[in-house]
């Protein structure tokens, strides 16, 4: 990997042209999803808007050459969580070029679609860097109407929604209103519904996958980040041991300054969420929660208390937010953050949530899209069981 | 009787709905007044104003609409007002879900425009919606002058809408170089965000040949980078004989809002801004000392 | 002897506010010593400092007509001693020859066909009569020492609200002696040009509290009101609703801040010089950075990290904006909701975009604490268009625009995001603010109101829909 000052320094015709190059090179055309992480030093001191046209010039080189499995999931985050019109577009466009449509992938459209439909914009992919000045063009709106348009039947599942938008849709323009129709009849299309039947044998179950699991003989140790030291939103220090060890817990990353709603303030709600299920359980005492700052620097103690505050989340002993009064560093290397950084505001993050063992390990973590708040306190369970496993197979030892 | 009322009021409604249906009517035909180049400016003005939501019933009135907003032939008021008309009409966020777009697309046009108002209003509108545009040719402008589509102070506080938009390494160099006063005014207010500014606006508050309004930006920029400091600068203030009435005023202000209740113990302090309440200076001022005094136990 | 006021059937001395609308009362004697009967006519009567707020005491179990019962020759009870008030004479509780002579001179008067028997008919005209509200400013009532409560109705008389809190005391006599007082407040939204200093500043004060320089619960109301969330509140016939409940729930929260505080409203239409001043919303520079004095605490006000406020004028603020609606025009835009919901854009849209600034647009004109007194404006004009065309009855279909075809969140029987607490799908992804704040004065419209809940906030079709706020130049 190049030197981040050196990368960082370049500038944005120059990355426009080493995406163009990758892009036309195909024994290097999986070098482009690696240009969608966030923590890549291409976007280091960028600002946001800066990022935001060289992602998706990624996206829409990727859109050129197939969207591989790897990079489908960058893809379905931006239709996820994403409100930026030139990205959802981009993205949308590029799901076009993924090999194996599912019905899986209607879901995402739509959430796209009810996202941006009342900040839609016309978008120009002609060029790096332009933006539309004119409404000739393409538009977010009308990317994803294509790829409703291209899924077909898979899209069967959202075609009430669909139908349900045109009914109305007094206000779409007509072009999209004949857009939307077109996608309803491809949707209604009955003479590929054997294909339908062909396809879903072979598409991974259960869409792109946004966890990942570590046995506990693969996880990494914390010796690197166990005496830091964080600030709680009640202005009380803790290290990283004197929280994290002892029980699982659950951990969110989040800023107070994060303009996307769909992200920061929606995974601090869900924490909330998550705190009311382990709470009906019993298990508030057993599993630790714990939403960490991204921006230490500006959110301070009063803040974060505000901030959960106003999300519901319960702040106590075992629940709290949290900022690294030093070693944000070393978190982001010990996590692997997907975020980056201009000086120390953040210009773009992922959505990302991990579940820690009772050594503060991680074992399984939750990326990008479908932070699911059940599926979260599930598989926290099942870590918690491995720490009784643990006690008691030593208890059975020393028996 | 009271059948003859009903009868009465439900003609006098009949009317008023028929009056409903000309008054529709007439918001389509400002508009057709509106965008009529044989009119005058002050018609067109007027009926500009009357026209809001009528760009959003057909495609037709809508590009009438931008057309007067583009084109640069037009009096600039009447243009303007078209403007304003669409900016009104913009509230409306469903049923201007049609005119989005060309709107949109429109005021890109306009922000690069020879009518400095026009551009000004458009990079405006632009900014608030986080427009990468808008945010570039506002960067632009601020590096390289001969490009800049707005004056510096208006750059940055177009850009203070989005912490994301990348320009504190502008604002920094305006802070130590700056053009005009209201630069670095808004330079600061933008610097306010930024973690790494509180040393600054710690000097800047102590410092005694600073404007007012400076040292009261610095003064909230402390309280939320650093506030432990702002309280502690802030009773330094008020204690030191010599520091101007006003910024004792907006110190006290501070401190009411968003002091420690620990200030109440503070004798030394209680009695400089009792001493303040009473003095010479400005009753509104000593009334900032008496809300103090009367928040913090006295 | 003693007895106990409870204004809004409550002893919570956070429950004496009234509006013009009756608020519900009792009165209960404490501690009978002296009393010889086990009733004692008690007179209860208003008492206002000068320049302070006026009560009225109106008739009747609700305040309203719903529920009177038929009454005729020979009756007894409370709602005969409503009946006799109304008419002005001797209130008793039995239906006499006296009252019954004026009970069929009133008919006579108003063309109501005369029996001496008071149905919905006579009620009605009772009620709607002004004499029946001038001549309240006192009652008397008979009140068990037993400890039973009696009910009684309170209100503020139009054209006075107080400027203070408990500007107006009710006063509790039995014959001359005073046997139980209480201050209140007639609490009421006015012209923000025509605060007293006083007011302005405890508003001020309140809001910047609410505010706290980004850290307070204002953070919930800016961010109720983006471009993401605007879909919810714009462009649909649930506009006026939404922005009712929105303006309401900052309302009270303001109140728990400092209970004396209306949100004040900007007349667009009028010029409004004194509100643009550093001591009040703050002057604005060429620039259009808003300047505050010294001892404004709005001075400090954040959003979104950042602080300050930008708003430049497009007109000269000692005058009125250019190009909107009059509230004449506005009210005359149609009796439909259909056709009157129009002002979105014209007044209100031409409001906002009489600056440049934050408030100019959607997403951000919720950081600019004067947006709350502008859409206080449109609701008032709402309130006055409602009262005009007597539009309070969401059984009315002219009263609200059900077309059925509306988006989410604007069909009556919708409840409100962010209330309501739903979030995807067609709604935000997370909501705010949590449930609309409650009130220790009223019940409405309730922790997720619907649609429907906002159009009666005077309580004149249902008198327990009363929202608790009321405007100073809007009667019902």
């Amino acid at each position: 990997m190049q030197n981040a000052t050196t990368v960082s320094a370049q500038s944005e015709p120059q990355f426009a042209a080493l995406v163009d190059a990758i892009a036309a090179d195909p024994d290097r055309r999986g070098q482009l999803t690696d240009l969608l992480r966030e923590d890549h030093p291409f976007y280091h001191e960028r600002g946001a808007a800066t990022i935001v046209r060289m992602r998706g010039w990624v996206l829409l080189a990727i859109a050129r050459t197939g969207v591989s499995d790897a990079a489908l999931i960058f893809v379905l985050e931006e239709l996820d969580t994403g409100i930026d019109a030139y990205l959802v577009a981009a993205a949308a466009r590029a799901l076009r070029s993924y090999p194996h449509p599912t019905e899986n992938l209607a879901p995402f459209v739509m959430r796209a679609l009810a996202t941006i439909r009342y900040r839609d914009e016309p978008v120009s992919f002609e060029n790096y860097g332009e933006y539309a000045v004119s409404s000739t063009g393409t538009t977010p709106v009308r990317e994803l109407l294509a790829t409703l348009a291209w899924l077909g039947p898979h899209a069967r599942g959202v075609l009430r929604e669909l139908e349900s938008l045109r009914a109305r849709s007094s206000g779409l323009p007509r072009k999209l209103r004949i857009d939307i129709d077109r996608a309803v009849q491809a949707i209604r299309g009955a003479d590929q519904v054997e294909e339908l039947g062909s396809d879903t044998c072979c598409t991974p179950p259960g869409g792109p996958r946004n966890t990942a699991y570590w046995p506990l003989n693969s996880r990494c140790g914390v010796e690197t980040i166990e005496a830091a030291v964080f600030e709680d939103h009640q202005g009380d220090l803790v290290t990283f041991k004197e929280f994290f060890r002892g029980q699982p817990s659950i951990v969110v990353f989040f800023y107070t300054r994060c303009g996307n709603p769909m992200k920061c303030s929606l995974t601090v709600t869900k924490l909330a969420r998550i705190q009311k299920l382990l709470e009906a359980q019993g298990l508030a005492d057993r599993i630790h929660t714990a939403a960490i700052t991204y921006d230490p620097a500006f959110d301070l103690p009063e803040r974060l208390h505000v901030y959960g505050r106003d999300r519901g989340v319960r702040m106590n002993a075992r629940h709290r937010l949290l900022r690294a009064t030093d070693g944000m560093d070393l978190l982001c290397a010990h996590f692997k953050l997907g975020v980056n950084f201009i000086e120390s505001l953040v210009n773009r993050h992922r959505v990302e949530a991990y579940i820690l063992d009772v050594e503060g390990r991680v074992a399984v973590s939750f990326e990008r899209i479908h932070l699911d708040e059940q599926q979260i306190v599930t598989r926290a369970i099942e870590v918690l069981k491995e720490k009784e496993s643990c006690s008691r197979i030593r208890a059975q030892r020393i028996d | 009787m009271v059948t003859k009322r009903k009868a009465a009021t439900s003609s006098k409604s009949a009317n008023k709905n028929n009056k409903n249906a000309a008054t529709k009517r007439s918001a389509r035909s400002a508009l057709s007044v509106g965008t009529n180049t044989r009119r005058t400016a002050k018609e067109r003005i007027a009926a500009l104003a009357e026209a809001p939501l009528a760009v959003c019933e057909s495609d037709k009135d809508l590009q009438a609409m931008l057309n007067v907003l583009r084109n640069q032939d037009e009096p600039v008021e009447v243009r303007l007002a078209a403007l304003k008309s669409l900016q009104a009409a913009s509230f409306s966020v469903i049923a201007f879900e049609s005119c989005r777009g060309d709107y949109l697309a429109t005021l890109r046009q306009v922000a690069e425009d020879p009518n400095p108002e026009l551009r000004q209003r458009a990079l405006g509108l632009l900014a608030r919606k986080k427009d990468g545009f808008a945010q570039k040719k506002l960067l632009e402008g601020l590096k390289n002058p001969d490009k800049a589509l707005v004056p510096p102070e208006k750059a940055l506080q177009l850009l203070s809408y989005d912490v994301h938009a990348e320009a504190y390494s502008a604002a920094r160099a305006i802070v130590n170089k700056p053009p005009n006063d209201d630069a670095r005014r808004e330079a600061l207010r933008l610097l306010a965000a930024d973690a790494s500014a509180a040393p600054l606006f710690e000097k800047l508050l102590l410092d005694k040949n600073e404007l007012r309004e400076i040292r009261q930006i610095a003064a909230s920029a402390l309280h939320a980078l650093k506030p432990e400091k702002l309280q502690e600068h802030a009773r330094e203030i008020l204690l030191d004989k010599s520091d101007y009435d006003d910024i004792k005023a907006t110190s006290l202000t501070a401190l009411t809002q968003f002091g420690d209740e620990a200030l109440g113990k503070d004798k030394a302090l209680l009695k400089s801004v009792d001493r303040f309440s009473v003095g010479k200076a400005l009753s509104k001022y000593k009334q900032s000392a008496r809300r103090f005094l009367s928040k913090y136990g006295q | 002897m003693d007895v106990e006021l409870q204004i809004n059937n409550s002893a919570n001395p956070l429950a004496r506010f009234v509006t013009w609308a009756p608020s519900p009362c009792r009165i209960r004697v404490t501690n009978p010593s002296g009393a010889t009967t086990p009733t004692v006519n008690v007179t209860i009567t208003g008492v206002s400092v000068a320049g302070g707020g006026t009560v009225v005491f109106p008739s009747g179990t609700t305040g309203s007509a719903v529920s009177r019962p038929n009454l005729k020759r020979n009756d007894r009870g409370l709602a005969v001693i409503d009946l006799q008030n109304l008419l002005g004479v001797k209130a008793d509780g039995v239906f006499g020859s006296k009252t019954e002579q004026a009970v069929r001179a009133f008919q006579a008067s108003r063309n109501i066909f005369v029996d001496g028997v008071v149905g919905s008919r006579t009620w009605e005209a009772l009620t709607a009569s002004p004499a029946s509200a001038s001549s309240s400013n006192s009652l008397t009532l008979p009140v068990p020492i037993d400890g039973a409560s009696v009910p009684f109705f309170v209100a503020g008389k139009f054209g006075q609200p107080s400027v203070n809190n408990g500007d107006v005391k009710i006063e509790a006599r039995s014959g001359t002696t005073l046997v139980g007082s209480v201050e209140v407040m007639v609490r009421i939204r006015k012209n923000a040009t025509t605060l007293t200093p006083g007011e302005r500043n405890r508003f001020l004060s309140a809001f910047a509290q609410l505010n706290s320089q980004g850290l307070g619960r204002f953070a919930d109301f800016r961010n109720m009101h983006t471009d993401v969330t605007s879909p919810q509140a714009h462009g649909a016939p649930g506009f006026l609703p939404w922005h009712r409940a929105y303006l309401l729930d900052l309302e009270r929260e303001l109140q728990a801040i400092d209970p004396s505080v209306a949100l004040p409203y900007w007349r667009f239409d009028q010029a409004a010089p004194n509100l643009f001043k550093p001591d009040f919303f703050g002057a604005s520079d060429s620039l259009g950075t808003v300047q505050f004095s010294a001892t404004n605490p709005l001075q400090f006000w954040t959003t979104d990290g950042v602080q300050g406020i930008n708003r430049r004028p497009f007109f000269k603020t000692a005058a009125v904006p250019e190009d909107l609606l009059t509230e004449a025009q506005t009210l005359g835009l149609g009796t439909r909701y259909s056709a009157f919901r129009d002002m979105e854009g014209n007044p209100h849209g031409s409001a906002h975009a009489s600056f440049g600034g934050s408030i100019s647009e959607i997403d951000t004109a919720a950081k600019d604490p004067l947006f709350f007194l502008l859409h206080c404006n449109v609701d008032r004009l709402w309130a006055k268009w409602q009262r005009q065309n007597r539009r309070f009855d969401s059984a009315q279909a002219d009263s609200f625009h059900n077309s059925g075809r509306n988006p989410i969140g604007h069909n009556l029987s919708d409840t409100m995001w962010p209330w309501n607490g739903i979030t995807g799908g067609q709604r935000p992804p997370t909501a705010p603010g949590g449930a609309m704040a409650a009130s220790p004065c009223v019940s409405a419209p309730g922790p997720t109101p619907s649609v429907r809940d906002c159009l009666d906030y005077h309580g004149v079709v249902n008198a327990s829909s009363q929202m608790g706020f009321d405007y100073d130049d809007v009667s019902v």
